[in-house]
């Protein structure tokens, strides 16, 4: 396995668990009382900084695994990553119009804030897969 | 992505007439890694122009011989 294809392995093993622990937090606050009396803010920075830093984490450890393979990448690899980027930045688009909308029929900063963070982790999470997808299975140009 | 393609190789049995070398040693020396010479030898990705012709002369043969193109129509 490539340090690309771990890098996205990291991904993939990071986000997944962030969104759903921040999802816990936040969904039955949601569902139980008024928007403006959710506590979202200080679970989202956590939830940030911790993807930030596991993430960080996981490339220093994929890459201490196998440290003469952690600089090496092929047009294979970049071609993987460029496939990948374009098919997860849909859903960082698609989070970024719902926020735009949002903020346009002057919906609570609540949702908002939601649009563009779960967007980017959505995002983040079909990219990682898409690239492990595009790893394992066959990825043709010609 | 993943449509087949109707481009093949003979990567495998170059590797062997060339004293067996191994995966790793042709990645080395074609710039590459070792899981893309695997990918390549499975059919799972087709090298750019650029690096078919690296491995080409690496077993010292043309382009053709390393890689074949099947005619649609087989």
């Amino acid at each position: 396995m490539t340090f690309l294809e771990k890098s996205n392995w990291v991904v993939l093993v990071v986000a997944l668990p962030t969104l759903l622990v921040y999802v816990a937090v936040v969904a039955p606050q949601v569902l139980g009382k008024p928007i403006a009396e959710v506590s979202w803010v200080q679970p989202m920075i956590f939830a940030i900084v911790g993807f930030i830093v596991a993430n960080v984490l996981g490339n220093v450890v994929a890459a201490a695994s196998n440290p003469s393979e952690a600089d090496k990448n092929d047009e294979r690899d970049r071609e993987i990553d460029h496939v990948g980027e374009r098919v997860g930045n849909w859903l960082i688009i698609a989070g970024s119009i719902a926020a735009l909308v949002l903020a346009m029929t002057r919906a609570d900063h609540f949702w908002i804030a939601n649009a563009i963070f779960l967007g980017g982790i959505a995002g983040a999470l079909l990219s990682s897969v898409t690239k492990i997808a595009a790893y394992h299975g066959s990825f043709q140009r010609w | 992505m993943v449509k087949p393609t109707l481009v093949t190789n003979s990567i495998r049995s170059l590797r062997f007439a060339n004293g067996e070398m191994t995966q790793a040693d042709l990645a080395d020396r074609v710039g590459v890694t070792r899981q893309t010479i695997i990918a390549i030898e499975q059919g799972k990705y087709s090298p750019t122009l650029e690096m078919a012709f690296r491995i080409a002369r690496v077993f010292r043969v043309p382009l053709d011989e390393a890689f074949q193109y099947a005619d649609e129509q087989e």
